[in-house]
């Protein structure tokens, strides 16, 4: 469970990024965070596993308390439970895609396998059934930099699988897609989040797939929560109150794509 | 988020600086398709506004400049070229060495005679001498091999400890660079003259001395590269929880490693060449015989030798080359 109770984050050239935040989210949810550039979306999900540290309150991961005593050894075995997706995928492109997801293992292993990159048969199982969840077991063997935008956050999300967390957390991860990767991408998601029973967080830019596929979502503006509840009722005038204005048809890109998918 | 949204207009009077210094657009009349539109009527005045001074400023500047008019109307100017003035100090500095380093041209050819005497000599080999010579030039293949072999290991760690992307500790950084700079103000044979007072005449000064440069330069070459790389990888490795050096290997190692392997075959074949001369300080190897051998005056000896090196060098360089091919 993560908890966040009157949370706030203030970076050290003085910007404001979350004011007092507190929410929880139970394992196993799918959150969506929507809301302006700038409104502290990333801010919130980077605090979760430690890339950014609490300013003001309190924020609990799992039963341990994320403050500024939460560094060095303890740390990194507390983001072994955290997964990251990147909006830029981050893949290391001169490796092969397996290798990718074996990466993820590096952080239970020791200096000497790691550097001459010697992964068990139990990891290298792990990996490739990670590759299986997201359909692209058979690009294993390829490059990562050789595979398509799409194919490549899937191997982020296998990467991040193969970790074995209880909480994946997810930066914008289809911003950089074309909508029918996206939606595709984020099916992936979904299953993950239904069959492995990990939380999701992600931020997201497209309010028609958060409403889409997260069951909850929460609307940021100007450091502040505005809305918080299920996905199903979140009306226009809600919109308004996250996004400042009306959304209107042009604001939602992939509306055709999904009538002609439909 | 209020306070530092950015003004467009100074943003593009920024802009307008910058690229103004390769190429400057004068259109004939400032009619900016913005002023034309009645919609951002308000804005247009002030925008050709900033235009026309910072072309005004920039006319000032660069006086020496050609005009080059456009079938439209629209002038472009060439920025003044400093290529005279470069060759103009390239040729000052050149009069003012040759006079301090006192070349005479007429004793240049007045001995050049010496030299083919030399060389005719050395056309008629004692080829019985290669069997002498085979023991020390192996010592120079191994010097150098062993030497470019450990400097580039050692090279790796500290490369990644001065990369300021990957370091973050200035105190750090700023040691193991100072320690970097003071190892490569040296020469090889300067380390090697020293390293043989420490550990007596032989192979062994040898190959410290080409450990030391190698390490000098390839982590020189190696934290600029890192310094170059995207670190995307490298993050998201970490935030799964592994050290700095384990995310270090796994994300940053499959990049560089193409661009390491080639440097450190280029300092082998580098480092062929120092091995050959250090036998002259003492430090082993074919070098010991060229001091004996010119000394002697045997130059149907130095023939073997340089014949030698010369076979060795093309082979290894040739070898590495195509290694270094294959790599890229």
């Amino acid at each position: 469970m993560i908890k966040f109770d009157k949370v706030g984050k203030t970076y050290p050239n003085g910007t404001v990024a979350l004011k007092e935040v507190s929410l929880e989210i139970n394992q196993g949810e799918f959150v969506a965070i929507i809301g302006l550039s700038g409104a502290g979306k990333s801010t919130l999900i980077k605090l979760i596993n430690k890339m950014h540290g609490v300013t003001k309150g309190t924020l609990t991961v799992n039963d341990t308390v994320v403050n500024a005593e939460l560094k060095g050894k303890h740390l990194r075995a507390f983001r072994r439970r955290i997964g990251m997706v990147f909006q830029s995928f981050n893949l290391i492109g001169r490796t092969s895609v397996i290798r990718n997801v074996l990466a993820a293992r590096v952080a239970e292993m020791n200096f000497i396998q790691s550097l001459f990159g010697l992964y068990s048969k139990d990891d290298k199982i792990k990996a490739l059934e990670a590759l299986d969840k997201v359909g692209i077991l058979e690009k294993a063997y390829t490059r990562a930099e050789q595979l398509s935008g799409g194919q490549q956050q899937r191997v982020a999300l296998a990467r991040t699988i193969a970790q074995d967390p209880s909480i994946i957390l997810a930066d914008e991860p289809v911003a950089s897609l074309d909508p029918i990767t996206a939606n595709q991408v984020m099916k992936d998601f979904a299953r993950v989040n239904k069959d492995l029973n990990m939380t999701v967080i992600a931020n997201m830019h497209h309010v028609d797939m958060a409403l889409k596929y997260a069951k909850r979502v929460i609307g940021i503006r100007d450091g502040v929560i505005v809305y918080d509840g299920p996905s199903s009722e979140v009306n226009e005038s809600l919109l308004k109150e996250i996004y400042g204005r009306d959304i209107t048809d042009e604001d939602i890109m992939f509306k055709d794509d999904e009538e002609q998918q439909a | 988020m209020k306070n530092n949204k950015p003004n467009p207009l100074t943003l593009l009077g920024r802009r307008l600086k910058n690229t103004s210094r390769k190429l400057t657009f004068r259109p004939k009349e400032a009619a900016t398709p913005a002023s034309a539109d009645g919609a951002t009527m308000n804005a247009a005045p002030l925008l050709s506004d900033k235009i026309k001074t910072t072309i005004n400023k920039l006319t000032v500047q660069t006086k020496n400049v050609r005009t080059y008019t456009l079938f439209d109307g629209t002038t472009v100017l060439e920025p003044f070229s400093k290529t005279p003035l470069i060759f103009l100090i390239l040729g000052t500095l050149s009069v003012i060495s040759w006079n301090v380093t006192n070349i005479n041209l007429f004793y240049l050819f007045s001995r050049f005679s010496n030299f083919f005497d030399i060389l005719w000599r050395m056309t008629s080999p004692r080829w019985s001498y290669f069997s002498t010579a085979i023991g020390p030039m192996l010592d120079t293949i191994q010097m150098s091999f062993l030497g470019s072999l450990i400097g580039a290991l050692l090279a790796l760690p500290v490369a990644f400890l001065s990369a300021s992307n990957i370091t973050k500790n200035r105190f750090v950084l700023g040691s193991t660079r100072f320690m970097l700079s003071l190892i490569r103000t040296l020469p090889v044979l300067v380390y090697a003259a020293i390293l043989t007072l420490a550990f007596g005449f032989g192979v062994f000064a040898g190959t410290i001395a080409i450990i030391l440069f190698t390490f000098g330069i390839l982590s020189k070459m190696m934290y600029e590269n890192i310094e170059t790389v995207d670190l995307g990888a490298y993050g998201a490795i970490e935030a799964t929880g592994a050290s700095k050096p384990k995310a270090f290997v796994t994300a940053i190692f499959p990049q560089i490693m193409p661009s390491y392997l080639s440097y450190s075959l280029y300092s082998f074949e580098i480092n062929i060449r120092y091995a050959a001369i250090l036998g002259y300080v003492g430090a082993g190897g074919i070098g010991l015989l060229f001091d004996d051998r010119m000394a002697w005056r045997r130059y149907q000896d130095v023939a073997i030798l340089i014949i030698m090196l010369f076979v060795v060098v093309f082979t290894i360089e040739n070898i590495s080359r195509y290694l270094r091919k294959r790599l890229s």
